[in-house]
């Protein structure tokens, strides 16, 4: 489990977290919904250690993140992390150099899931095909937590529908994911768990299933409710 | 410690390019300019000798014995020198910020190996420290085949025979980069890669604190240069000069060491816990 | 498989009516094999835990059956079968019967009126 705890996060005078706790639990899907600019990069980055967060604490599996912790938790950011020259198979040979978690018969299923080719370069790639590098590399970690900011944000439809594909299948099955997004729509029926943002705090958290079940109100209803209310 | 060395094979890599076009155009430049310098001069001593029937030894008088000396004033030898010292200098700066800017920010995949952090800053020092001494090395085998190349176009009664030492203790500059004894080897290099240190990690507290960072950098750098001359600051200002060479010389050793240990342990801190991408 | 889901109705539940859907009308066999739940979670882009949940409750209701280590399969309980058929119909029933009752039709002519229509359709 990834436990958030109390998060605040100031950029100058301007607070972006105040106050941020959640959950995320292993094998579900778990959604941070916002609108753009609530702070949603900021908390992932801070689970990841990649900025300093000025007080909370963050917990995966009961520890503090180490070193270690990336062994066991990898981050997918919005933009690719790896450099534009290499080809596809070298930034597959870097993984698998520094990581022990590197699989690498899952990475190749993964090219073949996503069509691409090993020999191109990253910088030649198209926006959508960019993106599936992305989540090959993070994919193809046999890690028990992954942290996705906006998979679908920018791309077109069909990479789009690849990638949703993705969470349905044996690639994400028993693993923690929490999902970044401003647009619910695709992947309302793919998620566990939704986190509502704004303003720096947690608004609401709740499991979609049971929602629907007791309420019978849909992601975006909620929505509509606590950002309008 | 196996990823710390795969880092310095990584960074060596990613610069390798830029490496061999550097070292390629000193070596053309320096061949280059030697056979154009050696021609020069004996096409000179032609028209002085032979066209203008100017005695060998009027001639000698006065434009001097052609050797390694006067080629290496030259804008042929120093201008490639020149070049790579204001690269590697640059690099000292891009080896950090390459992996922030850009699209691919690769900052966050060094940030998220599974490895100690120190050991991508201590990888970034090592690449800098191993292309200073790779330039150093080709020009040091780069002496010997251009004294080759002057021998071979200047007539023996022309030119003044230099060996590699004496060549390089009669340039200001060589003298720097490849000094005569181990000592001043170590003093040079030493002094110059302290000074890596402290910009690598003023640059990680620009990293870490942006503006403000930048005038931490600075309050740094400037109490880091203070603590190794202390020594020669007393003197300087207090004329208080007790120590003997060797003693001095110690002191700053031990001083060059504490400083360096102070730049590491403040980049372990900035790179684990305030660093930011 | 493509089933179109509502976002308001929990997906679980949306699915056990899919299955009972396709057992009624006989495009899935008695005794027939069923899908993974990750297969299934996959071909209607589910989630696989929201996938689990409707075997799971499936598997309570008596339309499938899991024999040992052996893919789930469609029940063949002749019983089981007539009942879903039966609840089926009788929630389509219910719902035509509590829409049509607004515009309040005399039964005669609404039973005519369906004959024709349910042919008509049959037809095309």
């Amino acid at each position: 489990m990834i436990e958030v705890k109390d998060l605040t996060k100031r950029f100058g005078r301007k607070k972006v977290l105040n106050g941020v706790s959640f959950t995320a639990e292993k094998g579900q899907i778990t959604c941070i919904i916002g609108i753009n600019g609530v702070g949603k990069t900021t908390i992932l980055n801070g689970i990841m250690n990649l900025t300093p967060m000025n007080s909370g604490l963050i917990l995966i599996d009961g520890k503090k993140v180490s070193k270690e912790s990336y062994e066991k938790i990898t981050f997918i950011p919005d933009a690719i992390t790896m450099l534009p020259q290499m080809t596809i198979r070298e930034a597959m040979q870097f993984m698998q150099d520094f990581y022990n978690s590197w699989n690498e018969e899952r990475a190749n299923e993964l090219l073949g899931f996503f069509k691409l080719k090993q020999e191109e370069r990253i910088s030649n790639l198209s926006k959508g095909n960019t993106a599936k590098v992305n989540l090959l590399l993070g994919l193809a970690l046999d890690v028990d937590y992954l942290l996705m900011d906006e998979p679908f944000s920018g791309i077109d439809i069909f990479s789009r529908e690849q990638i949703a594909d993705v969470f349905t299948s044996h690639l994400v099955e028993d693993r923690g994911v929490i999902i970044t997004t401003h647009e619910i729509n695709d992947i309302e029926h793919l998620i566990d768990k939704v986190v509502l943002l704004d303003n720096g705090v947690v608004l609401k958290e709740f499991n979609a299933e049971e929602m629907r079940a007791s309420e019978g109100k849909s992601v975006i209803d909620v929505m509509r409710e606590v950002y309008k209310g | 410690m196996r990823s710390y060395f795969k880092l310095v094979n990584f960074e060596l890599g990613r610069f390798m390019k830029i490496y061999l076009v550097l070292i390629g155009i000193t070596i053309i430049s320096q061949i280059a300019g030697v056979i154009v310098k050696s021609r020069g001069y004996l096409s000179e001593a032609n028209q002085a000798i032979i066209v203008n029937s100017m005695p060998k030894e009027q001639f000698l008088e006065q434009f001097g014995q052609m050797s390694m000396g006067t080629f290496t004033q030259s804008i042929w030898f120093m201008g490639p020198i020149a070049l790579c010292i204001a690269a590697l200098i640059f690099y000292c700066f891009f080896i950090w910020y390459r992996d922030w800017f850009g699209k691919n920010t690769f900052i966050y995949r060094l940030l998220m190996l599974p490895t100690a952090r120190l050991h991508v800053f201590l990888a970034k020092v090592t690449t800098i420290f191993l292309l200073v001494i790779g330039l150093v090395s080709i020009q040091l085998i780069l002496l010997p085949i251009e004294s080759m190349i002057l021998k071979f176009i200047v007539p023996i009664d022309l030119r003044a025979d230099l060996g590699i030492m004496e060549i390089i203790s009669n340039s200001r500059y060589l003298f720097v980069l490849v000094p005569d004894s181990f000592i001043q080897f170590i003093i040079n290099y030493g002094i110059g890669f302290m000074v890596v240190f402290i910009i690598f990690t003023a640059i990680l507290f620009e990293r870490s604190f942006r503006l403000k960072g930048i005038l931490l950098g600075i309050v740094y750098s400037v109490l880091s240069i203070i603590v190794f001359i202390f020594p020669l600051l007393l003197e300087i200002f207090f004329g208080v000069n007790y120590l003997y060479p060797t003693e001095l010389f110690v002191t700053e050793v031990i001083l060059a060491i504490i400083v360096i240990c102070a730049a590491i342990w403040t980049s372990n801190y900035l790179i684990n816990k305030k660093v930011t991408v | 498989m493509k089933v179109s889901f509502n976002k308001r109705e929990p997906v679980y539940v949306q699915v056990v009516q899919h299955f009972k859907e396709q057992i009624a009308t006989g495009n899935f066999e008695p005794g027939q094999e069923i899908p993974s739940r990750r297969e299934l979670a996959n071909q209607l882009k589910i989630n696989p835990n929201t996938a689990q949940r409707s075997y799971k409750e499936m598997e309570e209701e008596g339309l499938i059956y899991t024999e040992g280590n052996s893919p789930s399969k469609i029940t063949s309980d002749e019983k089981v079968i007539k009942a879903v058929r039966e609840e089926l119909i009788s929630q389509a029933v219910d719902s035509f019967v509590t829409s049509i009752r607004k515009v309040n039709v005399p039964i005669d002519e609404l039973i005519g009126l369906i004959k024709e229509k349910y042919t008509e359709n049959a037809n095309e």
